[in-house]
């Protein structure tokens, strides 16, 4: 199986080449286009409750689709929103998703959902998380460009940046600055990450876009 | 020592991508990672710096001096077995690792408690802040507002049966209305009595002073001191103003249904109006109970013998039962056992008086009641 990210960053999306007996797992609704020689089968994301979970806490849907080539064939997968897509490649290791980012991901990978705590739900990165781990490729997608920072001790983000973090990150929710910095200064809120670990950033908040395009609507 | 093997991960600029999963064992001088790729890595227990964090917290990270090299474990053994293998000094560093940790947990179990308690203390706040507020505001406001709203529901409902204008009828019910007015709380009041041909074991009271009496309850009352019970019962309904606070506490539950959870659609929207019915129906029961105290004293005050009331209700209850007490809280009416007892007790605490009987011909006017076509369904009182 070969897949490729295409038409980075700005409307990235998953090219994936299948060979005959290929399977890969994808986002309800992620499907942009497919050769008619790849089957679909839709199934709970996990068990029942499992899937209940991640759709009411991990942002995710309840069902997943198992794509299995019969042939030859592709599939093409994409995003809601206008970004990038990282793929990154689980050795035994975990990955901590926020809600709605995860797209795709080899059959040997491991869906799960944890509990972020509410300085994460404080923080507008969500109650819950996605974890995924195990084998195999997983490809996220965020708004705007993802970039990545290896912590070594502490590293600060404004709140609805953070994509995906090692579970070897800590995450606390604190002002930007003092009380009248933080409030004036329009950073409000910010994420605190504790390394050792590596986080994926991505360049543009949808929260920030969404209060954007709020104080239009209230003007007009 | 300790055989286990843990599940876990390196941190090392040796590795190609920084970081590699790992199994973690303990030899007797130090912890030993072998990482999936074959690579290991060996810690001493006399150079190790001990952490804990992690997305969990209970991340454990055991670092060499300069830091250039971390091996992590998050099993809950972990910890345990590296003080049993590690020797006095880390033994004692991972017991205050623990302690430390479990402190944090409790903490923020506490801070989720009190979170809880918070919230239920501010919906019970709010919820006898609106119940008492509408009722407040509904007895700021001038009779007149009753009786409009009240003119308004009456002439949009649909009453379930033709009204009955037989004089015989209407005149003795308007006779016994007639001698227990000058005695309700609230003076000049406009009492309009409406007799509609219905099976229904029922009446009502609307705000600002109209009455239905269905002719099932007529035929069911074996004297005009029985309907004059259930008729002083729904005036006190309309001066007590009943109505018009179950009108304002439901606006109430309402408003802040919408301002707690928003724009309510779907189940929000059902789970509102259950909170609604439930809470406005309970605090129904508690109205009833006070319009029978208030009916009861009404009843002696005009002079009429409030046995009738405990008589109907005695009737009622050989022909329907009781509810069981554990379905009375969801009845808009205290059993009649419980309402029984009740006007017992408020009668026993009454000066003794003499009664004069209602000097009406009850026969007659149930008799023009039976000539009526015959009822098609069955109801009660309420």
């Amino acid at each position: 199986m070969q897949v490729t990210v295409r038409n980075r960053p700005a409307f990235a999306n998953i090219h994936v080449k299948m060979a005959p007996g290929d399977v890969i797992l994808g986002e309800a609704d992620a499907m942009a286009s497919m050769s008619p020689t790849v089957q679909i089968h839709a199934r709970f994301n996990g068990g029942f409750f499992s899937a209940l979970a991640k759709r009411y806490f991990g942002g995710e849907s309840m069902f997943i689709n198992e794509f299995v080539a019969l042939d030859e064939g592709e599939i093409v997968f994409t995003q809601p929103l206008p970004g990038d897509i990282e793929c990154i490649e689980l050795k035994g290791t975990s990955l901590f998703l926020q809600p709605g980012a995860f797209i795709a991901c080899e059959p040997t990978v491991h869906l799960g959902v944890g509990w972020a705590g509410f300085s994460s739900w404080i923080g507008r990165e969500g109650l819950f998380r996605l974890k995924v781990s195990g084998q195999g490729r997983v490809w996220f997608g965020a708004y705007g460009g993802i970039f990545v920072r290896e912590i070594e001790d502490e590293y600060v983000v404004d709140t609805g940046h953070l994509v995906a973090y090692e579970p070897t990150i800590h995450i606390k929710v604190g002002m930007a600055g003092g009380i009248f910095s933080s409030f004036f200064s329009g950073e409000g809120l910010v994420t605190r990450v504790y390394g050792p670990g590596r986080i994926y950033l991505q360049s543009r908040s949808l929260s920030g876009l969404a209060a954007w395009t709020d104080s239009f609507l209230f003007m007009h | 020592m300790n055989s286990s093997f843990f599940t876990g991960g390196v941190f090392s600029k040796q590795l190609e991508d920084g970081r590699e999963s790992a199994q973690i064992f303990f030899s007797p001088e130090a912890i030993i990672a072998r990482t999936q790729g074959g690579k290991t890595f060996t810690l001493r227990y006399d150079e190790c710096d001990l952490e804990m964090g992690g997305a969990s917290g209970r991340m454990v990270f055991c670092r060499n001096p300069d830091r250039s090299l971390t091996i992590f474990c998050e099993d809950r053994r972990f910890l345990r077995a590296l003080a049993e293998e590690g020797g006095e000094e880390l033994a004692a560093i991972c017991r205050a690792l623990l302690r430390r940790h479990h402190l944090r947990r409790f903490h923020h179990l506490s801070i989720l408690l009190v979170c809880v308690v918070a919230l239920i203390v501010a919906l019970v706040i709010g919820y006898y802040g609106i119940m008492a507020g509408a009722r407040a505001v509904v007895h700021k406001l001038p009779m007149s507002v009753d009786e409009k709203i009240g003119a308004a529901a009456i002439q949009s409902m649909d009453l379930m049966g033709e009204p009955v204008d037989d004089a015989v009828v209407t005149d003795t019910i308007q006779q016994i209305v007639d001698r227990l007015a000058p005695h309700s709380a609230v003076p000049n009041v406009r009492y309009r009595v409406q007799v509609v041909h219905a099976p229904f074991v029922n009446a009502f009271a609307l705000p600002g002073g109209n009455i239905v009496v269905y002719t099932g309850l007529i035929e069911q009352a074996k004297s005009p001191e029985q309907l004059a019970g259930i008729l002083a019962h729904e005036m006190s309904h309309v001066t007590m103003r009943h109505g018009m606070e179950r009108i304002a506490q439901s606006m109430g539950v309402t408003i802040a249904t919408e301002i707690v959870f928003g724009d309510t659609g779907g189940l929000v929207a059902l789970g509102g109006e259950v909170l609604k019915t439930t809470t406005v129906n309970a605090y129904s029961r508690n109205q009833e109970a006070e319009a029978d105290a208030e009916g009861v004293r009404m009843l002696h005050a005009a002079g009429i013998d409030p046995m009738g009331l405990v008589e109907f209700f005695c009737r009622l209850k050989e022909q329907q039962g009781d509810l069981p007490s554990s379905l009375t809280w969801i009845s808009t009416h205290p059993n009649h056992e419980a309402r029984i007892a009740a006007i017992r007790q408020q009668l026993a605490r009454l000066p003794k008086t003499d009664y004069r009987p209602l000097d009406l011909d009850w026969n007659a006017v149930v008799e023009r009641v039976r000539r009526l076509p015959p009822p098609k369904a069955i109801g009660h009182f309420r």
